[in-house]
């Protein structure tokens, strides 16, 4: 069986939670079957009960295991993840249903790439870039600033277009044909700059997340866009689409 | 004259020329100045930024001499004519060694606002070049905005077009 390395860096709830997908997907542990008790899964891998909290709730929150109130952890799905069920819209990410979401537009105006920008987009330095920075609110209260990025020679005609009743996804797919392929998402912490702060009426350096998401028409970089997010307030959905093996 | 031209027969595309929000630092437009003129061998005359508000509204213009003025010290902008005597710069030769090096990179990080030329004289797609050529003159301006029903900016006319018309209606006549 393997145990947990405590000379390795990696902290020990993520190996553990490597050995127990592990079991899983290599149909050691079957499915609908129970997985060992928190006291159980302690003993066997000689680690600490908030160890194996935090493991077996990530696999949890991955959808491997499902906790039956009463009875205990049990296999869900056994399963290979395939790729994104690519969700384009702010509003798709933000899980909570039924909320009030809105957006309001704070810039929409046209600069070059500065920065790393041109790499980030596919594009030669010297193209024009549209830039778009709208904050979104749910039940009026702001969440989340959005800045995106789009080679200008992709969508002339974007900044004319009604960005604040419309999704651009909608407006890339039925005004100008573009499909969103394929999207790239990146997470991570951050500090909040006084800009980002003063809009989302926090201070200065508070912890935000960041989400980094780069959109593709086929090989085509279409958009690049970085979001900043209050962490206490509403959550981010993800979701995978995964092959039952 | 001018052969009775109008503002949008001379006026080249507003792409022509890198656009930046007026948020952006003079240290950033320095930096596309360079990649979209300097490394690329290309000089159109004048070398210009095009400053942008939020909704995409043009605010003003930068050109090199603007990013200089903007990187020169506080002390040297406020230097008049009343204050030192016309041709007489030997009182400032002191400054040469660190002029745009002491602190020009702190000098650097202010937004481009504070030095573009505000975008306050335009001409309309119909007006005539001499308009346009009495408006660079009187306002010392080398490049002016044509704007469509007084609100889209659809094109710029250069001092290089205007003067080339104009020199041709001269050597015609």
């Amino acid at each position: 069986m393997e145990l947990i390395d405590r000379e390795d860096h990696q902290k020990l709830y993520l190996q553990l939670y490597e050995i127990l997908r592990k079991k899983i997907e290599t149909c050691e542990w079957q499915v609908g079957a129970q997985i060992p008790t928190e006291d159980e899964l302690c003993r066997m891998f000689g680690v600490s009960r908030a160890t194996v909290r935090t493991a077996v709730l990530e696999l949890v929150r991955q959808g491997y295991l499902k906790r039956q109130q009463g009875k205990g952890t049990f296999i869900y799905r056994n399963i290979i993840s395939e790729g994104l069920n690519m969700q384009t819209s702010l509003k798709e990410l933000l899980l909570e249903e039924g909320l009030e979401i809105a957006s309001r537009v704070l810039a929409k105006t046209v600069m070059m790439p500065v920065d790393d920008l041109d790499q980030k987009l596919d594009i030669t330095p010297d193209k024009h870039i549209i830039y778009i920075k709208r904050i979104w609110t749910v039940q009026d209260e702001p969440v989340l600033l959005q800045e995106n990025y789009i080679p200008y020679h992709v969508c002339p005609l974007l900044l004319e277009d009604d960005i604040e009743n419309h999704s651009l996804f909608e407006i890339f797919d039925k005004k100008y044909g573009i499909k969103i392929t394929r999207a790239k998402n990146y997470m991570d912490i951050t500090r909040l700059s006084a800009d980002e702060g003063r809009v989302l009426g926090l201070p200065e350096g508070s912890p935000a997340i960041l989400l980094i998401q780069h959109f593709y028409s086929g090989d085509t970089m279409i958009m690049y866009a970085r979001a900043v997010k209050m962490p206490d307030r509403f959550q981010f959905s993800v979701e995978l689409e995964r092959k039952v093996v | 004259m001018s052969d009775g031209k109008l503002a949008k027969d001379l006026m080249i595309g507003i792409f022509e020329y890198p656009h930046i929000p007026y948020w952006f630092s003079i240290n950033q437009a320095v930096r596309i100045i360079k990649v979209s003129f300097i490394s690329t061998k290309k000089f159109p005359e004048p070398m210009a930024i095009l400053v942008f508000d939020e909704k995409y509204n043009l605010m003003g213009t930068l050109t090199l001499k603007d990013l200089l003025k903007g990187l020169e010290p506080r002390f040297m902008q406020a230097t008049t004519k009343a204050q030192v005597p016309e041709e007489d710069e030997s009182g400032l030769a002191v400054i040469w060694d660190s002029l745009f090096k002491k602190d020009v990179k702190e000098l650097a990080e202010k937004p481009v606002s504070e030095i573009m030329v505000p975008a306050k004289h335009f001409v309309q797609p119909a007006d005539p070049i001499t308009k346009a050529a009495y408006m660079m003159v009187h306002h010392d301006l080398v490049l002016l905005p044509v704007l469509e029903n007084k609100k889209k900016f659809v094109g710029l006319v250069r001092m290089i077009e205007v003067f080339d018309e104009i020199s041709n209606a001269i050597m015609s006549e």
